[in-house]
């Protein structure tokens, strides 16, 4: 019933011909494409396109008249919205599918499909009008968002995966490190505790956690003084450094434990929250103490066979015929001599572990420092004769220090200037004021060291290469050297090159004005 | 100098022998204990005018004995030439109220002139 020459039709025999032509302007006006089929003709041919089907489709209406409408799925027949629209068109009925069509060029487009039949007065299916929407846009947009969505899905497991995994590993860390750990909130209320401190303190989860921390246990915690350290860590992030506590706990006895604790640094939930790591070290300082009794002893019984050896030497010495030849008569010295290598051995040995064992005992009192350095000069004049040890300039000051150690290091400073410097006689002492500091600089003119033997030759048991093979010894002399300054609040430092000698200096704070005449 | 009577007290022998031999030797007499719990009765049957006393001994310490002749007033006055190889040795000998201290290992030298310091 196509009457081609102006796309009218007709649809009843009633219907005014302007009325039909409005119609049809409108139906080309639409932006979805529009199809009538005839039902009652073989295979449902289309007898009625709009122009947004040949938009849409890209077909021109002398390709689409007469044909059925699956030309529009090329050779993709295989889909299931098909059969779903087979069936409702032989069955008469209306549906809606979105279905995958093809251009003329062969384009890929989603086809909302919405087919109604249209009957007679008998209710017999005459026609199917088609409504399409070209939603490849829409369908794009859903496919890119199911695939995103499935990244973002697949993203985030991997995220939790990875959480979780070092969630695990920083809680076995956590449950392994051999340090009781305690997280506290701002009112110092245990928000967890680690397996360690569990066992350590012989106490269950259930009685830890939730409680605040000076109530634990026979309130072991409640002290002043670390309560004020606690109190300052969150307002002032200073944290707690080595507190000891030697407490009678419960179940576990009479403890010495070492404290520390520290805000935790980050934001979020985790905020204003404090790391409490508590560490038994009752063990250690037993330890520590015993190998410092041992060395007392050690040294103490190392001494006296030496003390009698040069009591011995000395009753040959005066005992000696004056007619003794020089040969005996500087044997006999170079006894004496090894006789106080080997105390000063003994000594050093002594004073490495009391460093190592932070057990240095400072016996410190207000001391006339030049008196000091003249004596200890002159002392080192006395058993080594042979070189000319020159004391230059004065201070005038007072230092408050242990005086023994600071003689010690002077002497160290001179018998090392005379050591290293054998074929020099020559040993320069300055004393000055510098600000509030003495300055002591000991100038050799020896065979000096390298920039690497100065870098380490304070640190223990540093020997340098070269000197190692001329000076046998073990290392320490200028460790304890640097270390006794240090206590004292001073340093030491040398200035050297090699075959130029070496200037060993160091300062002490001087001591203010003497309280008492 | 007159002779003066000298009571040494250690626990290790050689120290003994090389004090009692310089003792000898400057013109002292000697005598000698190696068990510091007889000083206390050395001391009260032989009345020395100086005691070299050692610190660290077995039984009684030379910090106990010192204490003790300081406590009472009939050895008050003994001078007592504190000897010790102990570092702390010092402090110790002075705060118990020694009237001198020398280090082990010991300079004869520095023994004869304390001695003769302290007996003057």
């Amino acid at each position: 019933m196509d009457t081609a020459k102006n796309r009218d039709f007709d649809l009843s025999a009633n219907a005014g011909a302007s009325n039909i032509q409005l119609m049809t302007m409108a139906l080309d006006a639409s932006n979805s494409g529009v199809i009538i089929t005839d039902h009652t003709q073989p295979d449902n041919p289309i007898i009625y396109c709009n122009k947004a089907f040949e938009n849409i489709t890209g077909y021109s209406r002398k390709d689409i008249i007469g044909h059925n409408c699956r030309f529009l799925q090329a050779q993709d027949r295989n889909q299931k919205e098909r059969e779903i629209l087979a069936r409702c068109i032989a069955e008469g009925e209306e549906c809606r599918v979105e279905i995958r069509n093809y251009k003329k060029n062969g384009d890929l487009f989603w086809n909302e499909l919405y087919m109604a039949p249209v009957k007679n007065e008998a209710g017999e299916v005459t026609h199917f009008i088609g409504i399409q929407n070209d939603v490849t846009w829409r369908k794009n947009a859903e496919h890119d968002l199911r695939q995103q969505k499935t990244v973002m899905e697949k993203k985030i497991r991997e995220r939790t995966m990875a959480l979780k995994d070092s969630e695990a590993f920083l809680s076995s860390i956590i449950e392994t490190v051999r340090e009781g750990l305690l997280v506290l909130d701002p009112d110092f209320n245990v928000l967890s505790a680690n397996y360690h401190f569990l066992r350590t303190f012989k106490v269950s989860l259930e009685e830890t956690v939730g409680r605040q921390l000076y109530d634990l246990g026979n309130h072991q915690w409640d002290i002043p003084k670390l309560r004020d350290l606690l109190i300052k860590i969150l307002p002032t992030n200073n944290p707690v450094v080595d507190f000891e506590v030697e407490h009678d706990f419960p179940h576990i006895g009479r403890k010495l434990m070492l404290l520390n604790a520290y805000r935790v640094e980050f934001e979020g939930q985790f905020k204003d929250q404090i790391l409490l790591a508590i560490e038994d070290i009752t063990e250690r300082r037993e330890v520590e103490n015993r190998k410092d009794d041992f060395l007392s002893i050690a040294s103490h019984e190392l001494r006296t066979p030496l003390t009698t050896i040069k009591g011995y030497v000395q009753l040959l010495e005066r005992a000696m015929p004056e007619n003794a030849s020089q040969k005996f008569l500087s044997t006999f010295g170079k006894v004496s001599v090894y006789v106080e290598r080997l105390n000063a051995l003994i000594g050093e040995l002594l004073d490495v572990s009391r460093i190592q064992s932070g057990n240095m005992e400072l016996h410190v009192a207000r001391f006339d420092f030049d008196a000091m350095i003249a004596e200890a000069v002159d002392g080192m004049r006395a058993t080594v004769p042979t070189h000319n040890i020159m004391l230059k300039g004065q201070t005038g000051a007072s230092v408050i220090a242990d005086e023994s150690h600071i003689a010690q290091v002077v002497t160290n400073l001179l018998s090392n200037a005379i050591k290293y410097a054998p074929d020099s006689k020559q040993i320069e002492v300055n004393i000055a004021n510098v600000s509030e500091y003495v300055k002591v600089s000991v100038k050799d003119f020896g065979l000096g060291m390298s920039q690497e033997d100065r870098k380490k030759v304070f640190e223990r048991f540093y020997r340098g290469v070269e000197i190692q093979k001329k000076f046998p010894g073990m290392g320490i002399g200028l460790y304890i050297c640097d270390q006794i300054i240090k206590n004292h609040n001073g340093t030491l430092w040398v200035e050297s090159e090699i075959g130029k000698g070496s200037v060993f200096s160091f300062t002490l704070p001087k001591a203010g004005k003497e309280q008492h005449g | 100098m007159d002779k003066k009577k000298i009571l040494i007290c250690d626990d290790d022998e050689g120290i003994i022998d090389v004090l009692e031999m310089i003792m000898e030797e400057v013109g002292h007499e000697v005598m000698s204990v190696n068990d510091s719990l007889k000083v206390q009765e050395v001391i009260d049957k032989v009345q020395p005018d100086l005691l070299i006393l050692d610190l660290w001994m077995p039984r009684l310490s030379g910090q106990d004995v010192l204490r003790y002749l300081r406590s009472h007033p009939q050895h008050d006055k003994l001078p007592v030439i504190v000897i010790s190889a102990s570092r702390d040795g010092e402090q110790i000998a002075n705060a118990a109220g020694a009237d001198q201290f020398i280090a082990k290992p010991f300079d004869l030298g520095n023994i004869v002139e304390s001695v003769d310091a302290l007996l003057n």
